[in-house]
């Protein structure tokens, strides 16, 4: 176990324990702050992993647990009454998140606001809904304290295993997709709304969870308290204190705010009412938390963690690995190489096709705004072609054309398959795979989870399934990882495969970026300005590259460029853009040489400038 | 001729996060001069000027400004010292009309006076900003809009005007009409101009000029030599190989 | 039914009072501010303490009119600190961050005003006399006309800054671009300070005047109000400031309008709610708002 999980589990503990020794606490208020930990990280789900905020948790909470009463009242067991609640909250969660398929952020969280008050001045109010007079009782299994806090704590244990199944599974890669770079999403395969979904609905089965033990603590619940907008907020407090993402940290903080005031009903030497005072301070801390360092108990135990490995393992302390990649000579790797192009393909596609992409008249038009037009160009298996032109020609549109990502008419086809007006999901299992100017993976992952979310559309089992770990889902994931392991061999990115992207410098980035595509097994690769921000051994390197995966891995490329040296040693037929249009074409000496190209790039066109004055 | 130029940037680094743009980059501004920053996409300029304006924060390197360190100054402070910025992309104020970009343009001027003498002096050299004083400044074609974003800078009278890619989005005629301006109001009013620029007619405007590569200066030139720079950039902005950089 | 629309524009004219505050803040720094109600209170109660019991040290009784002063300064006050040492600093985050800020504001203030206070109903007495006014059926009492005025005097009061200082036209160029209205010379600090008082200022004079509206006001009332001034300031349009005024009134009026139809608890609750959600999945920059504003 890592030493930060050891640390936060020994505090927690010891605050358990002490209290039980030193105050006179009665294990099943224990439960109840249980219980809020388990709804904080329900709550910690969506807004860590899926970036929405949610202020209506404390309302889920609320329906799961009188849920759970009024199943258990009519006569269901009391397993089944847990289960109707979890059930029935991840229903209302899904219905609270249905909004973020249209709009997002701030939005997101009024709408939830709106739902939080809703449940309060609607559902609570109703006596059929809060099951008000009638009485749960508690099954013989629990019936003392002591085997009623050890089911809170095998509840909390669940969730803990299902938080980890998320951040080992397709679901949780896909979850941080949708949330840094939903747009692009699209091209690893993954569906953003039903991935949106999906989060809502996990994070309000363990919000249901949390109120299935409340309800077993109390039996019925009179006061409406414990699920108003005030502790919704403190859910996010709770959340934001402890440090998004963190469980030591939430779990902790659940505990500091919710057993303190209960354990020391007043706090020592300051002589005030903890129960009073506690909530106010976290309040003041969450504040505190946002402004100053939004990281919160987590990266404490983190730290302290650290130190402790250090302490512990004066010799073996793991240095750094070298940021950047390691050399690898690919043409020693063909058996390698080749395993990664072996994927399923659509039995249309075998048909042989002399162009492998060709576009006709294709043309992108976003309101009144002609991006490109009438552009034809054709890519033939095995090459390497360049685009060049202008700031604002249209080289990237033309790339979100082919993905998807742009509205086109005219004809796209790839392998003969019409690619205008299929939906962007299709081009990763078609075999098409490419690259953004500005990078769309996502930073705050590791290397090898971004290598995997690239590979999303290899593992058709739905998400959901993937998690409990059923079936093929397994099968699955170990194959992409073998995927993974595998380009990243190929690219000299297996030193730095545990390493977060974000921490990486920017050449590296990009070579992991790349990597990704290729662990997509495509037979066709877009590469949209790979050498920005590169110096000019790192450009000269990736070159090298280029031609060493169309020559080993018998992938063909389309490289969008500036820097017009590497066009010139790498492609084999360049096209050239100026203002939406194709102004020459041919091989890259014919058309640097070309007067309109030069004037273009020399800016002295009109066209080049963006257009006559309108 | 005084020796101190107006504005000196010394071995200036700066960039976005992980992404390094500028390695060191030196140039100089005498008053009185029209010197052209030069260079291809990527190459760094605004990204110089976004350093220098206070945009960005440098890693490395310095900015003097009529011998005053500005390196760590907030944009603000820049502005009441008398530099004025034309930025990139124009920076349209859209839902304010033409006269209120312009009056936020004088916002450093104090004097009632000066400020209503600066919208006659602007009127005057801009007509047509004039006949669309009351409309939206995002309803104004594109040509319109850099000359606002030109005029709005020049109403305060500045010592220092920093033009970042006038010509982007400019017809022919409406770049030399920007030109035309830019040379006026160095030789009226002696305002120094420092031009960042990607196309080659800057160079029939300026005094000096230098080009920016990949975040480093490579070239330089004064005088005479200005104009026959057109053939180097040529190779520098398409890399036709002439013991250059190998490709 | 016109007797309702009445006192439902009376109501709204309190949270229009708190939505103009909420707006702009969020025109010129994207925040949205959702404790613009609980700072206002916190004035208040501050004010009603100190009217009963005197001020400490002091022990001098503010008059019934001098809470409203305290609430006002109080709030302004509030908003400044907040700015400097909250807001300031989350400038260059994402929008989501300053809006959590703001939740643990509230939050802070809801608990610190529960334990200062308590939570039973204060008398409050209205700061601005105890009249009352007949118009149109309804009866409407001091508070909830002076509110109305406020909310006229406010309005114009807007229309004159923005159109005539220059201060005003430095807050215009700051809610385009702040960057560029910096590169101009534009005090953006200073702007967002601004905003940031006057939100609080207005914020104080709301909860003064609804207090007193009923003659007694608990902690939770005036999140309950900054929570329909926040409906009325998505529907009105969140960068719109007559936007803000309009959505307010509307929402006030839909409250008496709908509470007065039905019978059920909570059903003015649940109209105000589908208008909101159903004005950002429609129209998510709200009706008089510009596009791409939140």
């Amino acid at each position: 176990m890592r030493p930060s999980r050891a640390l936060a589990v020994a505090a927690v503990a010891a605050a358990f324990v002490g209290s039980l020794l030193l105050g006179d606490v009665k294990l099943s208020i224990l439960v109840g702050v249980v219980a809020v930990a388990i709804a904080a990280l329900g709550l910690d789900l969506l807004v860590a992993r899926a970036g929405e905020l949610s202020l209506a948790h404390a309302a889920l909470l609320g329906i799961g647990a009188f849920t759970t009463i009024n199943a258990g009242d009519r006569g269901w067991p009391w397993p089944l009454a847990i289960g109707a609640g979890i059930a029935v909250t991840a229903a209302a969660a899904t219905i609270a998140g249905l909004p973020s398929l249209r709009i997002r952020g701030l939005q997101v969280a009024i709408t939830t606001l709106a739902f939080q008050v809703f449940a309060e001045a609607f559902l609570f109010s109703r006596d059929d809904v809060t099951a008000a007079g009638r009485t749960l009782d508690r099954p013989a299994m629990l019936e003392g304290d002591v085997q009623l806090f050890l089911f809170s704590v095998a509840c909390l244990a669940l969730v803990l295993l299902v938080r980890r199944r998320v951040g080992v599974t397709k679901s949780g890669r896909a979850f941080g997709a949708v949330r840094d770079v939903e747009a692009r999403a699209v091209c690893f395969g993954i569906v953003p709304g039903s991935t949106k979904l999906l989060a809502y609905a996990l994070s309000g089965a363990i919000v249901g969870l949390a109120g299935g033990v409340l309800a077993m603590k109390a039996g019925s619940i009179s006061a409406k308290d414990p699920f108003l907008l005030l502790e919704s907020l403190q859910l996010v407090a709770i959340v934001v204190v402890g440090g998004a993402g963190s469980a030591a940290g939430i779990v902790t903080a659940a505990v500091l705010v919710k057993a303190l005031p209960q354990f020391y009903s007043t706090i020592p030497i300051v002589d005030l009412r903890a129960d009073r005072v506690v909530p106010i301070v976290s309040a003041a801390l969450l504040v505190l938390a946002i402004v100053a360092e939004p990281q919160g108990i987590g990266a404490l135990y983190r730290a302290i963690g650290r130190v402790a490995d250090r302490v512990l393992r004066p010799g073996g302390a793991r240095a750094a690995p070298e940021p950047r990649p390691r050399f690898v000579d690919l043409a020693a790797a063909t058996g390698h190489a080749g395993a990664l192009r072996d994927v399923p393909r659509d039995l249309r596609l075998q048909m042989p096709v002399r162009a492998l992409l060709e576009t006709t008249e294709v043309r992108v038009q976003y309101g009144g705004i002609i991006a490109i037009e009438n552009v034809s160009i054709e890519v033939r298996r095995g090459e390497i072609v360049g685009l060049i032109g202008a700031n604002g020609a249209g080289k990237s549109t033309l790339f979100h054309a082919v993905s998807g990502l742009a509205p086109a008419t005219g004809s796209i086809r790839y392998r003969g398959v019409e690619l205008v007006g299929a939906p962007p999901s299709r081009r990763s299992a078609l075999g098409v795979a490419r690259t953004f100017q500005d990078m769309g993976l996502v930073r705050a992952d590791t290397v090898r989870e971004n290598v995997l979310l690239a590979q999303t559309w290899l593992a058709p089992t739905p998400a959901g399934v993937s998690i409990l770990g059923l079936g093929t889902s397994v099968n699955e994931e170990r194959e992409l990882r073998r995927r993974a392991d595998l380009a990243l061999e190929l690219f000299g990115l297996a030193h730095l495969a545990d390493e977060r992207l974000g921490d990486l410098p920017y050449g590296t980035m990009r070579t992991v970026e790349i990597a990704s595509a290729v662990a997509a097994g495509p037979d066709l690769l877009l590469l949209d300005e790979a050498t920005a921000g590169l110096g000019p051994d790192e450009s000269h390197a990736l070159g090298d590259r280029m031609l060493a995966l169309r020559d080993v891995l018998g992938v063909t490329l389309v490289v969008i460029e500036h820097h017009v040296p590497v066009i010139s040693r790498v492609c084999d037929y360049v096209y050239c853009l100026e203002s939406g249009v194709q102004i020459a074409e041919g091989s890259p000496a014919h058309v640097i040489a070309q007067p309109q190209v030069v004037e273009s790039f020399l800016g002295r066109t009109e066209a080049a400038r963006g257009g006559v004055d309108r | 001729m005084s020796t101190a130029p107006l504005l000196r940037v010394e071995g200036l680094s700066s960039g976005y996060g992980p992404l390094r743009v500028l390695f060191g980059v030196d140039l100089d501004v005498g008053a009185g001069e029209i010197v052209a920053l030069m260079g291809s996409n990527g190459a760094g300029k605004t990204t110089t000027l976004r350093t220098i304006t206070g945009q960005v924060r440098p890693t490395d390197g310095r900015v003097v400004f009529d011998g005053v360190d500005v390196t760590a100054a907030p944009a603000e402070a820049l502005a009441r010292l008398g530099v004025a910025l034309v930025p990139e992309g124009r920076g349209m104020l859209r839902d304010l009309t033409v006269e209120q970009n312009l009056e936020l343009g004088a916002y450093v001027v104090r004097d009632k006076r000066a400020v209503r003498d600066a919208f006659e002096r602007t009127y005057a050299l801009f007509p047509i900003l004039q006949e669309r004083r009351t409309q939206l400044a995002g309803r104004l074609s594109g040509g319109q809009q850099q000359l606002l974003a030109l005029a709005r800078a020049l109403m305060s009278s500045p010592r220092l005007l920093l033009v970042d890619e006038a010509s982007l989005g400019l017809s022919p005629v409406m770049t030399e009409t920007a030109f035309d301006v830019l040379r006026e109001i160095n030789r009226s009013a002696g305002a120094t101009v420092l031009l960042i620029e990607q196309n080659v007619c800057a160079l029939d405007l300026a005094d000096r000029a230098f080009v920016l590569e990949r975040g480093r200066v490579v070239d330089t030139a004064e005088g005479e030599a200005v104009r026959s720079m057109q053939g180097r950039l040529r190779r520098t902005y398409l890399g036709v190989a002439e013991g250059g950089e190998a490709p | 039914m016109v007797a309702r629309v009445v006192t439902g524009l009376a109501a709204g004219s309190a949270y229009a009072i708190v939505a103009v505050g909420v707006v702009l803040i969020f025109k010129c720094s994207k925040v949205l501010s959702v404790a613009q109600g609980e700072i206002g209170a916190f004035g208040f109660f501050l004010g009603l303490r100190w009217a009963d019991r005197g001020i400490p040290g002091v022990g001098w009784h503010i008059s019934r009119f001098g809470t409203l002063v305290v609430a006002v300064v109080v709030g302004a006050l509030i908003g400044l600190v907040l700015e400097r040492f909250v807001i300031r600093p989350l400038v260059s985050r994402p929008p989501l961050d300053a809006l959590i800020a703001t939740l643990g504001i509230a939050l802070f203030l809801a608990l610190l005003e529960k334990e200062m206070f308590g939570t039973a109903t204060q008398f409050a007495p209205s700061p601005v006399g105890q009249w009352k006014v007949e118009v149109l059926g309804a009866t409407l009492t001091s508070s909830r006309v002076v509110a109305i005025f406020a909310v006229v005097v406010v309005a114009v009061a807007a229309w004159l800054f923005f159109s005539r200082t220059k201060f005003g036209l430095a807050v215009l160029g700051t809610t385009g671009d702040p960057t560029v209205a910096r590169l101009l010379g534009v005090p953006v600090n200073r702007v967002y300070r601004f905003t940031w008082v006057v939100a609080g200022a207005l914020s104080g004079l709301a909860a003064a005047l609804l207090g007193s509206a009923f003659g007694g006001i608990t902690p939770f009332d005036m999140t309950r109000l900054a929570l329909s001034a926040l409906a009325g300031a998505v529907i009105g349009g969140l960068d719109s400031i007559g936007g803000a005024i309009a959505g307010s009134l509307a929402i006030g009026v839909v409250e008496a309008v709908v509470g007065g139809a039905f019978d059920t608890a909570g059903t003015p609750a649940v109209a105000v709610l589908v208008l909101v959600v159903a004005t950002l999945l429609l129209r998510p920059r709200g009706l008089f708002g510009t596009e791409g504003a939140a």
